[in-house]
């Protein structure tokens, strides 16, 4: 996935100086305020409750649908090409071998935000890739300044791994922020995919849509 | 007896009735986090109007507290409710939100509010009570105006609360495609809440004639009051007997559910994505020409669509698996006997196995959904294990399809199995020796297409 970023206009470079002189004060709170923003892995009941904000809680419904009920609540438009690559085995190739099974890319500019996934990929795969990217979409990590101080490490405890970040501005569907980890974003990409295709596929026989009817 | 004492024996009586009626929900399998609650709190009102109904506690500021007391624990209730629907309520106590709930923010912030208010609202009560005693639990006795504003603080945001969530239960209950039992469970608590505000509304105009009303009528109205309330009491503790009796079961368990989005969806997909990989970028290298010869032998036996696309899927499982590069080190023969039978226990399930499916490509409606059963990848392990792995289970029972011939003559061509192992596994037989003239024809035109190119 990429973004990108609003041009800067001419209050950019004043800004950009205030919030230089802004960090030294703010990195004094930085590690206490990463260690209370951080959450757990989206849950299937969670992400329930994102089905219902989109109206999609209990229906069944195609990728197509969470697509367009996605791109109507974040007010972007989002857009799904298929790329016709069995028609030419080189591109194929060059996919598979930069190891992709899809693209997002995202303009903030023109509130646009644009899916490219190879047509040769096996169907599932196929679904699976685009509710991954739209996972992204969903969770808004496309909405936040990557942190450069942040580093993945394997030794670090659960909580400090589960850091999250503010968005920079935009609108998430997701109630928690995005992890500042990289991996955990695509984690939760793939958490998000796989509740959708089940909840899509079950739509009132979907456990969790029984249980925001059945809250007592 | 006092009449007040006999108002707190009727009302202690009905709890206690309600009581044992959650206690036996609180046994059976219909036990909820709520039912438990629910139960301790009839209990706890119960015993409350019992002491009232034995010992005369009327006089005094003690007569205040035991009044605040009985009214806490329904108090209690309305808070769980209305946090239960906000999806407040901590995790292991379930906390998703009410569907309509969800949906609307300012509705979540307001019944998420309810906890807080209700308990401000019972200290504001407590205080006015200690500060200005009144007769408050001498039902029919003339009460001070200071007596309404002790009632009304609590008898206020507890209706209000209330009717909120009654609201939420009735469009809860309107939700279409709605499973009939969830449509009466919610109208059930709709009623059973809606009687807990009437009840509020009933108490503050209780309180209002107190103060205000006086003359020979003045008892008479109250004792119908007084026994409305009652009514509304067995209303509501029937209406919420009602709801919690109604319990769905879901046709897919939350745990099969969980299993399958985390080991089966997950194993297909890494599966099928690293065969993609593979085949696309070329690593298998014999793969190739044997996927050409089998596509086109198979169009040569007039095989449906459907068999070939299992013939390919097969023999790219066996190139993958018997040519393991750095990326498809994973598609192992065990892996795929793991995924098969995940595949199988998905299928034992008729729900699941009818439901789960996904598109053919994208906003193509048009096209028959795949299924589990009828992706190409659940016969093609069968077969690709069949011709890896076979550790001679089930030889001579099964006679294989005709596309599961023309595979293996195909695989043992291009040296990817033992052709001796094809011989002894498949039999030579009438199928066998049709799939090898097919597979025979296809690679003679194919190489002549190759020459001409």
């Amino acid at each position: 996935m990429s973004v990108d970023v609003l041009k800067r206009d001419l209050t950019g470079p004043f800004l950009a100086r205030l919030a230089g002189l802004w960090r030294p004060f703010s990195n004094l709170g930085s590690a206490r305020s990463r260690v209370d923003g951080s959450r757990s892995l989206l849950t299937a009941a969670e992400f329930q409750e994102e089905l219902a904000i989109l109206g999609l809680s209990g229906r069944r419904f195609e990728p197509e649908d969470y697509s367009d009920a996605l791109g109507d609540y974040l007010n972007i438009s989002i857009g799904v090409h298929v790329i016709p690559d069995s028609w030419y085995p080189e591109l194929s190739r060059r996919l598979a071998l930069s190891g992709l099974l899809g693209e997002l890319r995202y303009s903030e500019q023109v509130n646009m935000a644009a899916i490219f996934v190879p047509g040769s990929l096996p169907p599932l795969v196929l679904t699976l890739t685009i509710l991954h990217e739209l996972g992204h979409l969903a969770a808004g990590d496309l909405l936040i300044e990557p942190d450069e101080e942040f580093e993945e490490d394997d030794q670090q405890d659960e909580k400090a791994k589960h850091t999250t970040l503010p968005l920079k501005r935009g609108k998430k569907l997701a109630r928690g922020n995005p992890f500042a980890a990289e991996s955990l974003r695509e984690r939760e990409a793939n958490l998000r995919a796989s509740y959708a295709l089940f909840a899509g596929c079950l739509g009132d026989e979907n456990p969790y849509a029984h249980d925001m009817y059945d809250v007592l | 007896m006092s009449a007040a004492q006999h108002q707190a024996l009727v009302l202690g009586s009905v709890s206690f009735v309600a009581f044992l009626v959650f206690l036996c929900f609180l046994l059976t399998n219909r036990r909820t986090k709520f039912s438990v609650f629910a139960a301790c709190n009839l209990l706890f009102v119960a015993l409350m109007f019992g002491a009232v109904a034995l010992v005369d506690l009327s006089g005094g500021r003690a007569e205040i507290m035991v009044a605040v007391m009985t009214e806490l624990p329904i108090v209690l209730i309305v808070a769980w409710v209305c946090l239960a629907l906000a999806g407040g309520l901590p995790v292991q106590l379930g906390n998703l939100p009410a569907e309509p709930v969800a949906r609307r923010p300012w509705l979540r912030t307001t019944l998420g509010s309810a906890p807080l208010v209700l308990l401000l609202s019972v200290g504001l009560a407590t205080i006015v009570g200690l500060i200005w005693p009144s007769p408050a639990l001498r039902v029919y006795a003339p009460a001070p105006t200071q007596f309404l504003v002790l009632k009304a603080s609590i008898m206020a945001p507890e209706g209000l609360y209330a009717g909120f969530a009654a609201l939420v239960f009735v469009m809860a209950a309107r939700a279409p495609r709605l499973k009939r039992r969830f449509y009466f469970k919610n109208l059930a608590f709709a009623v059973g809440m809606a009687c807990i505000a009437s009840i509020a509304l009933e108490s503050t105009v209780f309180a209002g004639l107190r103060v205000w009303l006086g003359g020979e009528g003045r008892r008479a109205i109250l004792e119908t009051l007084n026994t409305l309330e009652a009514c509304l009491a067995i209303t509501c503790i029937l209406a919420f007997t009602a709801g919690l009796s109604l319990r769905y079961t879901p046709a897919v368990a939350t745990t099969l559910l969980y299993r399958l989005q985390t080991g089966w969806l997950r194993a297909q997909e890494q599966f099928e994505s690293l065969e993609w990989r593979a085949v696309s970028s070329g690593a298998a290298d014999r793969l190739t020409h044997a996927s050409d010869a089998v596509v086109a032998a198979c169009r040569l036996k007039d095989l449906s669509e459907s068999d070939t696309q299992k013939a390919l899927a097969t023999i790219r499982l066996v190139a993958v698996m018997k040519d393991p590069s750095g990326e498809t080190q994973h598609i192992t023969p065990g892996a795929a006997r793991k995924l098969y039978e995940l595949q199988e226990e998905i299928l034992c399930d008729d729900v699941l196995a009818s439901k789960i499916s996904w598109a053919a490509g994208w906003r193509s409606r048009a096209q028959e959904p795949q299924t589990v059963k009828s992706a190409p990848l659940h016969d093609a392990l069968k077969a690709a294990l069949d011709l890896v792995d076979n550790h001679g289970e089930g030889e001579g029972v099964r006679t294989p399809p005709l596309w599961h011939y023309i595979v293996a003559v195909s695989a043992a061509d291009a040296k990817m199995i033992d052709p001796s192992h094809v011989s002894m596994q498949l039999r030579d037989g009438a199928e066998h020796s049709a799939a090898a003239e097919a597979y025979d024809a296809a690679r003679r035109s194919l190489r002549k297409l190759d020459d001409h190119v």
